[in-house]
């Protein structure tokens, strides 16, 4: 009969074939492959400091009949070691959420079991479909000044491990990032940026629980960073950015009261308006180069040769100029 | 109730929502200020847990999100005339073990004590602006706080604090719950379900 066999790394292995004697005649196979005489004793298999590699399955044969006598699956692995564990609430009030993994791994199956205390009160942690490593708890009470207790326990065929958490109801807030980010350049501004964004949309309800948040700046071409905290609103502006310059701006999250900032939402990018250099625009120019020629070259009068609109990204700026340089090069052609 | 509202009472009721917001968070920074002070003078653990002690309104709630405005105004009203009577003893207690030693905590107990006054005062207009009777202090009924020894007056005082702190919070969610157009402290409203 056929069973899986969990053995540890590093481990000396010796499997019986089944109810055979030691000395009667037999083959062993791994995966289908003879196993050589050397590694037997009498009919037993001797595998010594097993490794992953030999992980798979192990038959045993009568010598002269070739009757399969023994068939197991050996699975090479670890215990576990203590999982990593995490719980936050990216949807306060509503409730919270743990999640878990193992820093290395196994390499043959485990199952995890979470418990979560409140005070006295056991609660449960419904495990969610996707992600696997992770379970969702509504909050019974709210404003407790009583810690939660999380425990995860993994546990494999080689041994167990666990880890606890203990928090209250107000240090595990933490929004998700705001989501939306937009940037845009102010037209006839050339130091300023509009920025807006939405409230993340895992936060069940910002008018009761609003959210702050934290902005920050900086060109391209430079390190630091420009902070801007703002209490209300999802939009700034932004009155210091230097004229022409590139700028990547992020945003965070925190509720207005309690808990830690949200990580730094997508990074946008955006340019302030700039002014479009007048030998290149001018209607008047354009026309009086093309009507002393016979080509048929002409620029539509309202026509813009690029849009400076919406978010910019980095490379919207430089076909702006090249489109530029086209035109003024047909020009002195022309002339 | 919502459309008995008259606009002045409306205005009136928000006015006395955001002066009872920001009061409360200034109380609530406050309070967190203090609450290490006092952890450290006192000697204490900070992470230290403190069973539930008689006479001090615990902030935690089930169903906060169901409940009426009247109810958030009278339990809030109910808590801080409690915190009011644990500050005073607090203060005289500290007074008697210390003497002037620990003017400072003195003092920042005392100031603490002005807010929750104020703020209790503030529920009291709010409750009037609903033509609700405001509820009488129990105080003279009410049988006076336990003596206690040194250790348990640190640890109720740590209690305290504690869900003073969380009171706090508390309020700020309530009063936020009050200004809400779509409510009037009759209306319970229900948390949209997320899917």
């Amino acid at each position: 009969d056929s069973h899986i066999q969990y053995e540890r790394v590093g481990a000396d292995v010796t499997m019986k074939c089944g109810s055979m004697d030691w000395d009667a005649a037999v083959t062993w196979t791994a995966n289908g492959t003879d196993i050589d005489e050397s590694r037997l004793n009498g009919s037993y298999l001797i595998l010594k400091n097993v490794d992953l590699s030999q992980s798979g399955q192990y038959s045993c044969y009568e010598g002269s009949s070739w009757h399969l006598k023994y068939q197991t699956y050996l699975r090479v692995g670890t215990p576990p070691k203590e999982p990593v564990l995490m719980c936050r609430s990216n949807n306060y009030p509503k409730g919270f959420y743990c999640s878990w993994h193992l820093p290395t791994p196994t390499y043959i199956p485990n199952s995890f079991n979470i418990s979560v205390i409140h005070g006295t009160k056991d609660m449960v942690c419904e495990k969610d479909a996707v992600p696997k490593n992770r379970c969702h708890i509504r909050y019974l009470q709210l404003f407790s000044t009583v810690k939660y207790k999380v425990t995860l326990t993994v546990t494999n065929a080689l041994g167990k491990n666990f880890t606890t958490l203990t928090f209250d109801e107000f240090a595990i807030v933490k929004p998700d990032p705001p989501e939306s980010v937009v940037a845009k350049p102010v037209p006839n501004n050339p130091r300023r940026l509009e920025v807006s964004w939405q409230n993340p949309s895992s936060w069940p309800d910002p008018e009761s629980f609003p959210l702050k948040f934290f902005l920050r700046y900086r060109p391209l071409i430079l390190d630091q960073w420009q902070h801007v905290e703002l209490s209300d609103g999802t939009s700034h502006t932004i009155t210091d950015a230097y004229a022409g310059k590139e700028y990547i701006i992020q945003v965070a999250a925190k509720d207005n009261d309690i808990g830690t900032w949200s990580d730094w939402s997508v990074a946008v990018h955006a340019t302030p308006w700039t002014e479009e250099p007048k030998h290149l625009t001018t209607e008047a120019q354009i026309t009086e180069t093309t009507s002393a020629s016979t080509s048929s070259f002409m620029a539509p009068p309202t026509t813009k040769i690029c849009d400076k609109g919406a978010v910019v990204g980095s490379g919207a700026v430089a076909v702006c100029w090249t489109a530029g340089l086209v035109v003024a090069a047909y020009s002195v052609l022309f002339i | 109730m919502a459309a008995a509202d008259s606009p002045s009472t409306a205005l009136r009721r928000r006015d006395l929502c955001s002066r009872g917001i920001r009061l409360a968070g200034k109380m609530r920074a406050d309070v967190v200020d203090l609450l290490d002070a006092y952890v450290e003078q006192q000697g204490l653990d900070a992470s230290a847990s403190v069973a539930a002690v008689e006479g001090v309104p615990l902030a935690a709630v089930e169903h906060w999100d169901e409940q009426t405005g009247t109810q958030r105004l009278l339990e809030n009203l109910a808590a801080y005339r409690a915190f009011r009577a644990l500050l005073a003893q607090m203060l005289e207690e500290q007074r008697e073990q210390l003497g002037e030693a620990d003017a400072g905590l003195g003092r920042a107990l005392a100031a603490v004590l002005l807010q929750v006054s104020a703020f209790a005062y503030h529920l009291e207009e709010l409750l009037r602006l609903e033509s609700r009777g405001i509820p009488g202090e129990e105080g003279d009924g009410q049988p006076p706080l336990p003596r206690l020894s040194l250790f348990e007056q640190k640890l109720r005082g740590l209690g305290v604090l504690r869900e003073l702190a969380q009171w706090a919070v508390r309020s700020v969610r309530d009063l936020r719950q009050l200004t809400k157009p779509s409510l009037a402290t009759s209306a319970a409203p229900a948390l949209a379900e997320s899917p």
